[in-house]
């Protein structure tokens, strides 16, 4: 446990004497780690991409070909489509549903806690068991979406393998899995809000919705910004609800980027390929953060 | 109806009777959307006790007739879900060991050092934390693939279930965040006093932040163990023999050998979901908490 006993008087001295040596020894695994699992190897992609390499053979360098072969590959343009698709309906969908959530779940009442559970629980569970679940929801035989829908005449569908509802089924099990997360950050900025300041304004006259538009609103947008930023790096990583969902192997209604990652890397080990194709998807990731965080001055209200 | 329910216990110019209807058709509705969140888990816990005859009859019931609880040992039997249980909990609570210790190493530093490059440093580990994953899992299965093994059968790493776990030792960039911010709430003071007594940094870390930083840990670890668990791609990209399969691995593969076998799949799902959803009842503050911090204090 006492590792270097060493006194105060070994302080200062060289920019790495006395604090520094410390600080380098207490941050050896993180450097560790970032050199060789994520800063590194997030530098290494960059070479990786420029060159046809199948693990078996010597890596061949083949500059741009990977990023020009991307952009006609058909499968690839479908899997962007389709993870755009699924951020922009899912993550402002989720964030409207959620807030709309944290208002009414915001109250003291007995037994809420119980209530929000049922809310949170999804959250919590793997997305692989969720996904299995939501598979025989959907299933066109005897599910029970098919089910409640006949009971008001309503014909049955093939809701994951019809293309054109394939990606709004995943979404709306995705959204349904998501709230929870949202609403514990929408919650947490409500009750941050102080009540005096609410209760000024009623004194003032200000009604329900003058006080939800210009008090609550305002203070909550940090919460807003903040589960913003989480459901878009989340969705444009969107996989696990595809493997499972779209078995055996996604058709170009449901292929996402990560997947298509994935099935190049894994399945037919072109990992020049989809190292290029990840570092696509890095750049759409850090465009779309970087408009965002850009976007905060104008209507983020830090208090 | 959204903005009331934030005001809706103050001051309000409806009368009491009024606003008491407004409350009951609320908690009405938040009851309603609660079980409607349920359904999913109801259908997974009913289906897992049917008959096949019942899942696909005519006319389908909404409970099982009676339950078939051999449905259960029918499923544990079907694959080693035994040795995926002790698989996922073992390489859960590894991830949570190694997490625990590097991130609080490193948000020690972050928080109480001084020492040249440390903004810098900062800011890269926060660039790493908006990175998708998926882009370094490429460059990672590579590297695993380099690295000499003693124990496998490759010569390498893959097939083996170290790199689910090893990583977790060597920092992580969410858990050095929210460490670092509780650690900044702590008065530099409590350190410094600590230091003129004679106490080295590892001492003050060990003895002062360590035990302070308790609630901030206990939340760390939870996240961590349900990352772990629920994790699925690292999984099926590393993991070759079935016995060495975590449970969401041994679950998809399960999913492929028993298609339509709806209420043997539900079973495992379920049995699959419990641990967390039993952590989760226990362990509700520290969730709730663990998001807030990260989220707000910003």
């Amino acid at each position: 446990m006492t590792v270097g006993r060493r006194g105060p008087s070994a302080r200062g001295g060289g920019p790495l004497g006395g604090e520094g040596r410390w600080a380098l020894l207490f941050l050896a695994p993180t450097i560790i780690g970032l050199a060789i699992l994520s800063a590194g190897p997030i530098l290494a992609t960059l070479a990786i991409s420029l060159t046809k390499w199948d693990l078996l053979r010597a890596p061949q360098f083949v500059g741009v070909d990977n990023f020009v072969n991307l952009a006609s590959d058909d499968r690839f343009l479908k899997a962007l489509r389709n993870t755009a698709f699924y951020t922009v309906v899912s993550v402002p969908l989720g964030m409207v549903i959620a807030l709309f959530l944290a208002l009414a779940l915001n109250q003291t009442i007995r037994g809420i806690a119980w209530i929000r559970t049922a809310y949170f629980l999804p959250v919590v569970t793997s997305t692989i068991a969720i996904a299995l679940v939501w598979q025989w929801i959907y299933s066109p035989d005897a599910g029970l979406l098919n089910q409640f829908l006949g009971v008001f005449g309503i014909a049955p569908r093939t809701w994951l393998s019809d293309p054109t509802l394939a990606m709004p089924s995943i979404v709306a099990m995705s959204v349904w899995q998501g709230l929870g997360t949202d609403v514990i950050i929408f919650l947490a900025g409500l009750q941050s809000i102080p009540a005096e300041l609410l209760d000024a304004a009623s004194v003032d006259g200000a009604g329900r919705w003058a006080r939800f538009r210009h008090i609550v609103l305002p203070l909550l947008t940090p919460s807003i910004f903040f589960t913003g930023i989480l459901s878009l790096i989340d969705s444009f990583q969107v996989f696990d609800q595809i493997f499972v969902l779209s078995r055996p192997r996604p058709s170009e209604a449901t292929i996402t980027v990560v997947y298509f990652i994935y099935e190049n890397g894994f399945k037919f080990f072109k990992m020049g390929y989809a190292t290029a194709a990840s570092w696509v998807l890095f750049l759409i990731v850090v465009f779309f953060t970087a408009i965002y965080f850009r976007s905060q001055n104008r209507w983020v209200h830090y208090q | 109806m959204s903005g009331s329910a934030v005001v809706s216990s103050r001051r309000s110019p409806w009368p009491a009777r009024t606003r008491r209807i407004r409350r009951g058709l609320l908690i009405g509705l938040l009851i309603g959307g609660g079980f409607l969140m349920m359904v999913p888990f109801l259908w997974m816990v009913t289906t897992s006790l049917k008959t096949r005859a019942e899942v696909f009859a005519v006319s389908p019931t909404l409970l099982p007739a009676n339950p078939r609880w051999e449905n259960y040992a029918d499923m544990w039997n079907a694959l080693p879900f035994a040795a995926f249980f002790v698989n996922s909990v073992k390489i859960a609570v590894l991830n949570t060991v190694g997490q625990l210790i590097s991130c609080s190493m490193a948000a020690y530093a972050f928080a109480a050092l001084r020492f040249p490059f440390r903004g810098p440093l900062f800011a890269v580990l926060l660039v790493t934390l908006i990175i998708p994953f998926q882009v370094v899992l490429v460059p990672n299965f590579i590297l695993y693939r380099l690295l000499p093994h003693p124990f496998s059968t490759s010569g390498n790493w893959i097939g083996t279930q170290e790199p689910l776990w090893v990583g977790a030792f060597l920092g992580a960039a969410f858990g050095t965040f929210l460490l670092r911010q509780f650690f900044l709430t702590i008065p530099r003071e409590l350190g410094d006093a600590a230091r003129v007594d004679g106490a080295n940094p590892w001492q003050i870390y060990r003895l002062i932040y360590l035990p302070l930083a308790r609630p901030a840990l206990a939340t760390l670890a939870i996240f961590t163990f349900m990352w772990s668990w629920n994790d699925f791609i690292n999984p099926i990209i590393y993991l070759r023999d079935i016995p060495s399969f975590t449970l969401t691995a041994g679950l998809s593969l399960f999913q492929g050998q028993y298609v339509g076998r709806w209420p043997l799949l539900m079973a495992g799902a379920l049995v699959s979901v419990i641990p967390m959803i039993a952590l989760f009842i226990v362990a509700q503050r520290h969730f709730v908490r663990g998001i807030a911090l990260t989220g707000i204090k910003g």
